[in-house]
């Protein structure tokens, strides 16, 4: 019985974005095309919820002859995906309305618009429970490809430049990606023969100790080279700060909270296989290594912007980064930490953009310094950018520094890990403790002096309450109550992802 | 057929594979842009002929269809689209690059070696038939992603992509005898439709910029 239920919800996971995409291209008026948009996300959490528990149920989930596999690990992820994307629904019923009403877009382009974000959920959602890691791979180069015009949106120059930039570097980036899923396949058939299913994760994980190490090692490279692109690290990042700066607000928060999770969660997929074949220490010292430069120089990069869309996208560099040298170092902590982190991170980003979107639509600036008194002229987004910029910093009550701390500790105990030496401890910690106060101080001082100080004159003071607000008050309700407690059911979810990971 | 013994098989296959790098060159060496769209039909069309092969002699079925697909795809469909934009930008030439001919032609041998270097430990696992097609397919992918940093033109790097994608189906028909079905039609689909879009792309670019030079999308630097 159970398993009827399972196969239905996840059925229903897969079809309400898939549907709700085509619908959308057909219903005319912005009203029945929130209705849609909110009703496809609302079956997609409830799917979610169904899933995960049965998750908890048995351990993992497969249906579809063995074409879905899901466990504690892509319940996590499916859980952003779900929040996240609730919210940017949200968000968007008065934003993009805002917009049509203004006369920025023609209420016609609304109907492309949701056709490609409902697409570019599905893309999400089909790379997160495929079993097969070709499937994965084809369903993230379509996150690409739905996402391109979401970014060159409004068509003007520079999001054109964005959307092209972005679309050239990740398609390559994703190729590269290919090949490692073909090598990966190459290994995979010498040890189970001719079969189509050589390349399912449920059948990689039995084999994997098997596999020859010189293959998956090449693999591995291209796997994590390719989809790094997509994460954004250093030093295949430079698409990110554009593309985010030029996305519309509710597209840039999805882009930095959930697509970045789904390809770190790629990553995570091919190392959980490459780690029974080769050394861990090989993956986890690539994934901290570049986690660690990342991080370092995307926290010198924040103290250099004069753009708040751009300073946002360098700090979700940042803390990628710091996020895979919690993969990377492992360990029950390393692991524990790094999905945390990965989780606050999309929270606390989408709220950042959310502000971000109503700051830019009153004050018609992304320049940092012709931004001051957001207190007077929009008081709750004020709430919003302060929550999500503290949380950001990474300051002591929010959850996102429990989570940092606890990459830390991993880092300082284990060492950055490495094949050939002994794993070194003490000039990891020390980078990453400097560039964190970096990174926390360059935040903060800009963030400040957008919150306080006299506003300008010429602006319209005041601010409507609207549906938008509701998922601004809700994400900050929850960054701040994250940092006190984690519900039970969420902690119990996270541990066992962790356990899958540090196995 | 008792002429066609494995060791033949191996050559032809192995002839297939050096066409497809040698039109790789040829791509690099070529300004036209029309040429260019000519020479990765052509390629496309080696890579038809050689999976074609690959499936015949190993009584795959499957690889039929993903060279029926490489035809329909690659041959005759996108290079109708790329010549279409083409004719519509009026750009004829790549005139101005980064890396000159002779000195890419360098760069592009320098890469072929390395490719065999990098699978060297990894060559005598595969297959007899098509072992060494393997470093071939990263000789390409690797001069793919070569000539897309080096050119400017938006067409010159969309060929580029579509030439790393030529060698990544190489190697995976090389490899492992071609991918799942569902794998490799994903892969086609996804494949068509970056090129449609970034057909798109280059007509709004021309717009916008009044040009498809890539040099001048330099509006969002630091």
């Amino acid at each position: 019985m159970i398993g009827h239920t399972v196969t239905f919800a996840v059925s229903l996971l897969l079809l309400a974005p898939f549907v709700a995409g085509w619908f959308s291209l057909l219903i005319p008026g912005s009203r029945w095309l929130h209705v849609t948009n909110l009703t496809s996300i609302g079956t997609l959490v409830g799917a979610e919820m169904v899933i995960t528990r049965a998750v908890f149920a048995q351990g993992s989930v497969t249906a579809f002859d063995d074409i879905i596999y899901i466990d504690a690990l892509s319940s996590v992820i499916l859980f952003i995906i779900g929040t996240v994307g609730l919210a940017c629904s949200l968000y968007m019923r008065s934003y993009m309305d805002e917009q049509v009403g203004r006369g920025v877009i023609a209420s016609k382009r609304l109907n492309l618009f949701f056709f490609l974000f409902h697409m570019f959920l599905f893309a999400m959602v089909l790379a997160t429970v495929a079993n097969s890691l070709g499937v994965q791979w084809v369903a993230i180069e379509a996150t690409t490809l739905a996402t391109t015009f979401l970014i060159a949106f409004w068509r003007r120059r520079e999001s054109l430049e964005a959307g092209w930039k972005y679309l050239i570097l990740c398609s390559v980036g994703i190729s590269l990606a290919l090949f490692g899923v073909v090598l990966m396949y190459y290994s995979s058939l010498r040890v189970l023969g001719d079969v189509s299913s050589a390349l399912n994760i449920t059948q990689l994980q039995q084999v994997a100790a098997q596999l020859d190490p010189h293959i998956v090692k090449l693999a591995f490279i291209f796997l994590f080279v390719g989809y790094g692109t997509k994460v954004g690290l250093v030093p295949m990042h430079s698409w990110l700060p554009d593309a985010y700066t030029e996305a519309p607000a509710p597209v840039a928060a999805m882009l930095a909270g959930v697509l970045e999770t789904v390809a770190v969660y790629a990553i995570l997929r091919c190392r959980g296989i490459a780690d029974q074949a080769v050394s861990p220490d090989f993956t986890g010292g690539l994934l901290a290594l570049f986690g660690l430069i990342s991080f370092a120089l995307a926290a010198l990069f924040i103290l250099l912007q004069h753009n708040y869309k751009r300073l946002f996208a360098y700090s979700s560099i940042e803390h990628m980064g710091l996020a895979m040298v919690g993969f990377g170092v492992g360990g029950t902590i390393g692991n524990f930490g790094g999905l945390f982190h990965l989780v606050n991170h999309a929270f606390a980003k989408s709220l950042a953009f959310f502000a971000a979107g109503n700051i830019h639509r009153r004050f018609k600036t992304v320049e940092i310094d012709q931004v001051r008194g957001l207190t007077t002229v929009l008081p709750w987004t004020a709430v919003a950018l302060l929550i999500s910029g503290l949380a950001l910093a990474a300051l002591p009550p929010f959850a996102l520094f429990a989570s940092e701390m606890q990459i830390v500790t991993a880092l300082a105990s284990s060492g950055l890990p490495h094949e050939w030496t002994r794993p070194a401890t003490t000039f990891p910690v020390v980078l990453l403790l400097l560039c964190s106060v970096v990174a926390f101080a360059g935040f903060l001082y800009r963030i400040t002096g957008m919150v306080w100080g006299p506003a300008p004159m010429d602006i319209v003071h005041g601010e409507q309450w609207s549906v938008g607000h509701i998922p601004i008050m809700l994400l900050g309700i929850v960054l701040v109550a994250f940092s006190l407690a984690l519900p039970a059911s969420l902690r119990q979810l996270f541990e066992a992802a962790s356990t899958l990971l540090t196995r | 057929m008792s002429w066609l013994t494995p060791h033949i098989g191996t050559q032809i296959v192995d002839f297939g594979s050096a066409m497809l790098l040698l039109t790789c060159f040829a791509i690099v060496a070529q300004r036209r842009l029309s040429a260019c769209v000519d020479l990765f039909a052509l390629q496309s069309l080696f890579l038809a002929m050689t999976a074609a092969l690959v499936a015949f002699l190993t009584d795959t079925p499957h690889i039929y269809i993903a060279a029926a697909l490489t035809v329909v795809v690659k041959v005759i469909v996108i290079p109708r689209v790329l010549k279409g934009v083409i004719e519509r930008l009026n750009v004829t030439r790549e005139l101005v690059m980064k890396v000159n001919v002779p000195a890419s032609l360098l760069i592009c041998g320098a890469l072929v070696m390395i490719a065999f270097f990098i699978t060297q430990p990894i060559i005598p696992f595969g297959h007899l038939l098509t072992r060494d097609s393997l470093a071939i397919a990263l000789a390409i992918v690797l001069i793919g992603f070569f000539t897309m940093i080096s050119r400017q033109k938006a067409v010159t790097q969309l060929i580029a992509f579509l030439m790393m994608e030529n060698g990544l189906f190489l190697g995976a028909t090389a490899a492992t005898y071609g991918m799942p079905l569902i794998v490799e039609l994903g892969v086609f689909f996804d494949v068509l439709v970056a090129a449609l879009i970034a057909g798109i792309y280059t007509n709004r670019l021309q717009d916008a910029f009044d040009s498809v030079d890539t040099t001048r999308l330099s509006e969002l630097k630091e």
